[in-house]
């Protein structure tokens, strides 16, 4: 209970202002298509040079809180997720704005945002050494079976035809091969210098679902004046709450595998929502409505990725070994001010340690908040006329896709994947599978190296692999998980058969 | 949708699937390209069937293109291309960016061209977003962008 | 009347460069690191550069970018490739990784790519165990190797860098046969190994090792360097424990350009970069941070990167 305790020192006048520019600040970087939170938080650092270490921490874990759930407001409205760990929320939540639900959509993301968030956090506080065990547990191997258990999700993910879904993910696992291996250091496919570092994932993923986005705006050429003014509901917060109550199986199944998942460093929040999107339709009743605008999609992806932030640091505050980019991040705001997260961190700067936790949870509240009093006017965004949005979603792909790594490549690399997947896309394909193969591909391909190395060392492949409860227990799920598709996938196509009999 | 329009799409999936195979089984070292062997073996069977399925003419998903929608999306494809793989380097992305949303603005804006109003209207929009581009990047952000003509 | 303006804003800009194209820098300066961001190279490149807008040292900023992969290859690649040899791009090189890769082959630079401008660091490779191991020191682990030839495996951050080549040197003079791990996600990915048991030992940087030592997840066995560390004043090194390793590994960080970068500007900026080093707040973040500093001028750089050139030739001649 040591950190209500430090909870007086959130409300300080300078660490509640910090807290306040920190989460409106990230909510905004969140939003910006291209800006990842690793990358929010590793540009606020030479601010928090100035700041106390217990201050420029604040700073840093509001942005990193706010940031993730801001990449939902883009997702939502523009079809660009802001990060990898928005791409589900894509799947209904911008075809809900489309609908004019945009205001839903977003009142329900931020609202499940919180959810999971203070979940996470509070997981972090009571936790931690429980979790530090847990992430510890997770070594090459199962790594590896976790990358296949999110390869099983491909098939099915927003595609219409399994054979085109699983094509698409096997693009993006091929196109993940491209650059230099990373621990050989072979040259694979790099038939372009600005191949050389292979594909940045984020300069892909605007490139995947904005550059279509674009493209389809300007294949509408030049429409009347209030042809297509979609109409903008109102929504009420209240409605939105009890909304989102109605699902408490999404709710909680976001919230349980997002915390599962950003524990398990090197896996991260990237895939958190995408997994948590396809666990919940699996279990849900409504299993067809999913990618037409259904509020569980919304709520699963949101909570997952929220519920993520907080688990996602237990490797670093307990053992100092960042766990995730952001994390490795956050590992140098710390060692700037001197403080080695672990022992010496909770021990010799309790504040920090709970000044700085107590502002993470504080911050899900808080940007909780703005995120509601913005969603009805952000979501008019629908209304804009296409012929500025595509403009204006074209300069900030641009952009995004340069302040990566300040790198002309990736703007090429950004605008070439864009296009093809524009004209992939009027075929079946789609960008949902491609981007989860690229992010799966190098996570199974260096855990499986590692891991052969290691068994070829010692007890050898098949044990390493196959051995022991948790490779076990993940093999089943992977199975399960298979099993299940292929049951489903009958079953509706008997329904069809039924249907047309019928008819 | 014509058979012929499934064709294409599959047929250049099918020969990068091929390549890639071709070039993981021939590459060295071995173990740098065993993982993409795996794939390329895979991608090749799903990409093989897919263009099989084209050929027999029993592909159904997708919408596919029409004359129409090429019309439209040419003009608008032409300048972003020139506008990403050329003006944003030489003139730097301010200048470039600026002329780029002008003109694509412009183009697809459905407001008639002969009135005043329109083009006062198209300028001052371009002005603002700019001027937010410029703030969050440059100022807030401070991220060096490749600058050849003012900022 | 936009014409107006816009020929106006020309010609000030025009007259604004003009007027500062005496004094390099005249814009901010870009500082690429081949390694991801909050990694070690990364995090000390941030500190000892945050003085860099000072009027005693650069009097403009130097933004630090990212371009990590494969062990720094990527990094360096596009830095011998296609960055402008101005004087505006900056890299950070990580010695003896670049040159053990430039030997090993298959990439774009060697030495003669790059001009050092100065050295900031220098961080010796440690041999870690984790904190329940039965090894209490360098023999324990040779002994082991020994009798289980091939079997002992211990992890580094990847192949032909720092980590590596400690690990090569502690082989050959032991004259055992023992099973590197690379990782992927760098020295950190490397410790996790270690903390979580997945292999028996590892080769980290000591800045990393000295905080996970004072966490209590590892025990420190071994610096490879020619004497201790000043943060580790209890680890002997792997001379005094009977293994011939010298110096080799030490991965010395530093600032570099292009090969064509105007000698004018190299010379300004080898005559500032050591004195923004010697700062003191830049040398105050930095012990406390637990990494230590080595300043060295360009001249003294430049006969380091002939020794190391020489060594490591020899030593990855049989490979």
């Amino acid at each position: 209970m040591e950190f209500i305790y430090y909870f007086g020192d959130v409300f300080s006048p300078v660490s509640f202002a910090l807290l306040l520019v920190g989460t409106i600040g990230g909510l905004i970087l969140g939003a910006t298509p291209g800006l990842s939170p690793t990358m929010a938080v590793a540009l606020l650092i030479p601010f928090t040079f100035q700041l106390e270490a217990a201050q420029g921490l604040i700073l840093l874990g509001a942005a990193y809180t706010s940031t993730v759930a801001g990449g939902a407001v883009s997702a939502i409205l523009l079809k660009i997720p802001g990060a990898p760990a928005n791409i589900a929320t894509t799947l209904d939540g911008h075809t809900m704005a489309k609908k004019g639900d945009g205001a839903k959509a977003l009142q329900l993301s931020f609202l499940s945002s919180a959810v999971g968030g203070v979940f996470g956090v509070l997981l972090l506080i009571f936790l931690t050494p429980l979790l530090a065990k847990w992430a510890l547990a997770f070594g090459p191997s199962h790594l590896f079976w976790l990358a296949i258990l999110g390869v099983t999700v491909i098939g099915s993910l927003d595609s219409s035809s399994v054979v085109k879904g699983l094509l698409s993910g096997c693009i993006g696992l091929w196109l993940a091969t491209i650059g230099f291996d990373d621990i050989m250091g072979a040259q694979r496919f790099i038939f372009h210098p600005s191949l050389g570092g292979g594909i940045n994932i984020i300069a892909a993923l605007i490139g995947l679902f904005a550059i279509p986005q674009v493209l389809t705006m300007f294949a509408k050429g030049r429409q009347a004046s209030g042809a297509e003014v979609i109409e903008v509901k109102k929504h009420s917060v209240l409605d939105a709450t009890k909304e989102m109550l109605r699902w408490p199986r999404a709710l909680t199944i976001g919230t349980i595998t997002g915390s599962i998942i950003g524990l398990i460093p090197g896996v991260g929040g990237q895939i958190a929502g995408l997994v948590a999107y396809d666990q919940t339709r699996k279990f849900s009743k409504h299993r067809e409505k999913f990618g037409t605008g259904h509020p569980e999609g919304v709520i699963a992806a949101e909570a997952a990725n929220n519920a993520m932030v907080g688990p996602s640091l237990v490797p670093l505050l307990t053992l100092s070994i960042p766990g995730s980019p952001t994390a490795a991040v956050l590992l140098g705001g710390l060692l700037i001010h001197g403080i080695f997260p672990g022992s010496d961190l909770f021990d010799n700067h309790p504040d920090v340690a709970w000044t700085f936790i107590n502002s993470m949870l504080i911050g899900q509240i808080l940007m909780c908040v703005f995120g509601l009093y913005v969603a009805g006017m952000a979501a008019r965004v629908a209304q804009v006329p296409q012929s500025i949005m595509a403009a204006v979603v074209l300069v900030l792909s641009v952009f995004g896709a340069y302040s990566v790594q300040s790198s002309m490549g990736d703007v090429y690399v950004m605008a070439c994947l864009g296009v093809m997947m524009y004209f992939l896309e009027r075929f079946g394909f789609s960008a949902a599978p491609l981007v989860l193969g690229l992010i799966l591909g190098p996570i199974a391909e260096a855990n499986f190296i590692q891991g052969s190395m290691i068994a070829n060392a010692t007890d050898g492949m098949g044990v390493y692999f196959l051995g022991g409860t948790l490779n076990l227990f993940l093999i089943a799920v992977v199975v399960a998980s298979i099993a299940y598709s292929v049951w489903m996938e009958v079953r509706v196509q008997k329904l069809v058969a039924r249907g047309e009999a019928k008819s | 949708m014509s058979r012929f329009q499934h064709i294409i799409p599959s047929g250049l999936i099918f020969a990068v699937g091929c390549w890639i195979a071709f070039v993981s089984f021939t590459q060295q070292p071995a173990e740098a390209f065993l993982f993409p062997r795996l794939i390329a073996s895979v991608f090749v069977v799903l990409s093989g069937w897919t263009f099989g399925k084209a050929l027999l003419g029993k592909s159904r998903v997708g919408v596919g293109i029409n004359r129409h929608m090429i019309l439209n999306l040419t003009p608008g494809l032409f300048i972003a291309g020139i506008y990403v793989f050329w003006a944003a380097k030489f003139f730097g992305f301010y200048t470039a960016s600026t002329a780029a949303f002008f003109i694509l603005f412009s183009l697809y804006d459905p407001s008639p061209h002969s009135e005043v109003k329109t083009w006062v209207r198209r300028a001052i929009t371009t002005a603002v977003f700019m001027l937010v581009m410029y703030g969050l990047f440059s100022l807030l952000l401070k991220v060096y962008t490749p600058r050849e003509i003012l900022f | 009347m936009k014409k107006l303006i816009l020929g106006a804003a020309l010609a000030l800009t025009g007259l604004a460069s003009s007027l500062a194209a005496e004094s390099y820098p005249e814009r901010p300066i870009m500082m690429m690191v081949s390694y991801g961001a909050g990694g070690a190279t990364d995090f000390q490149a941030r500190i000892v550069t945050m003085t860099a807008g000072n009027e005693d040292a650069l009097g403009m900023p130097i933004a630090i970018i990212n371009k990590p992969g494969a062990g720094g290859r990527v990094g360096w690649n596009w830095f011998a490739s296609q960055a402008d040899a101005d004087g505006y791009t900056l890299a950070a090189y990580n010695v003896p990784h670049f040159i053990a890769q430039s030997i090993k082959g298959g990439v774009q630079y060697s030495t003669d790519s790059f001009e050092p401008i100065a050295n900031w660091g220098a961080d010796p490779a440690v041999f870690v165990v984790g904190a329940d191991s039965p090894f209490n020191s360098m023999a324990d682990v040779i002994d082991y190797a020994k009798a289980n030839p091939g079997k002992l495996t211990f992890s580094g951050a990847g192949l032909f860098v720092g980590h590596h080549i400690a690990a090569l040197q502690i082989e050959k003079a032991a004259g055992v046969k023992m099973a590197y791990i690379p990782t992927k996600g760098g020295g950190s990915a490397a410790m996790k190994a270690v903390v979580a048991g997945e292999v028996l030992g590892g080769v980290n940087n000591l800045s990393d090792a000295y905080r996970a030592a004072s966490n209590g997840s590892v025990k420190i066995l071994g610096v490879a360097d020619l004497e201790r560390s000043e943060f580790l004043p209890d680890v002997p090194t792997m001379m005094e424990q009977g293994l011939d390793v010298d110096n080799s590994s030490v991965n010395f960080r530093g600032i570099m350009v292009p090969k064509g970068t105007p000698q004018e500007v190299i010379d300004k900026l080898a005559a500032d970069v050591p004195k923004m080093f010697e700062n003191k707040r830049v040398a105050s973040k930095m012990s406390a941070g637990g990494s230590p500093m080595h300043i060295m001028t360009r001249a003294e750089v430049q006969e380091m990167w002939a020794a190391r050139q020489a060594t490591l030739e020899e030593l990855l001649k049989g490979l």
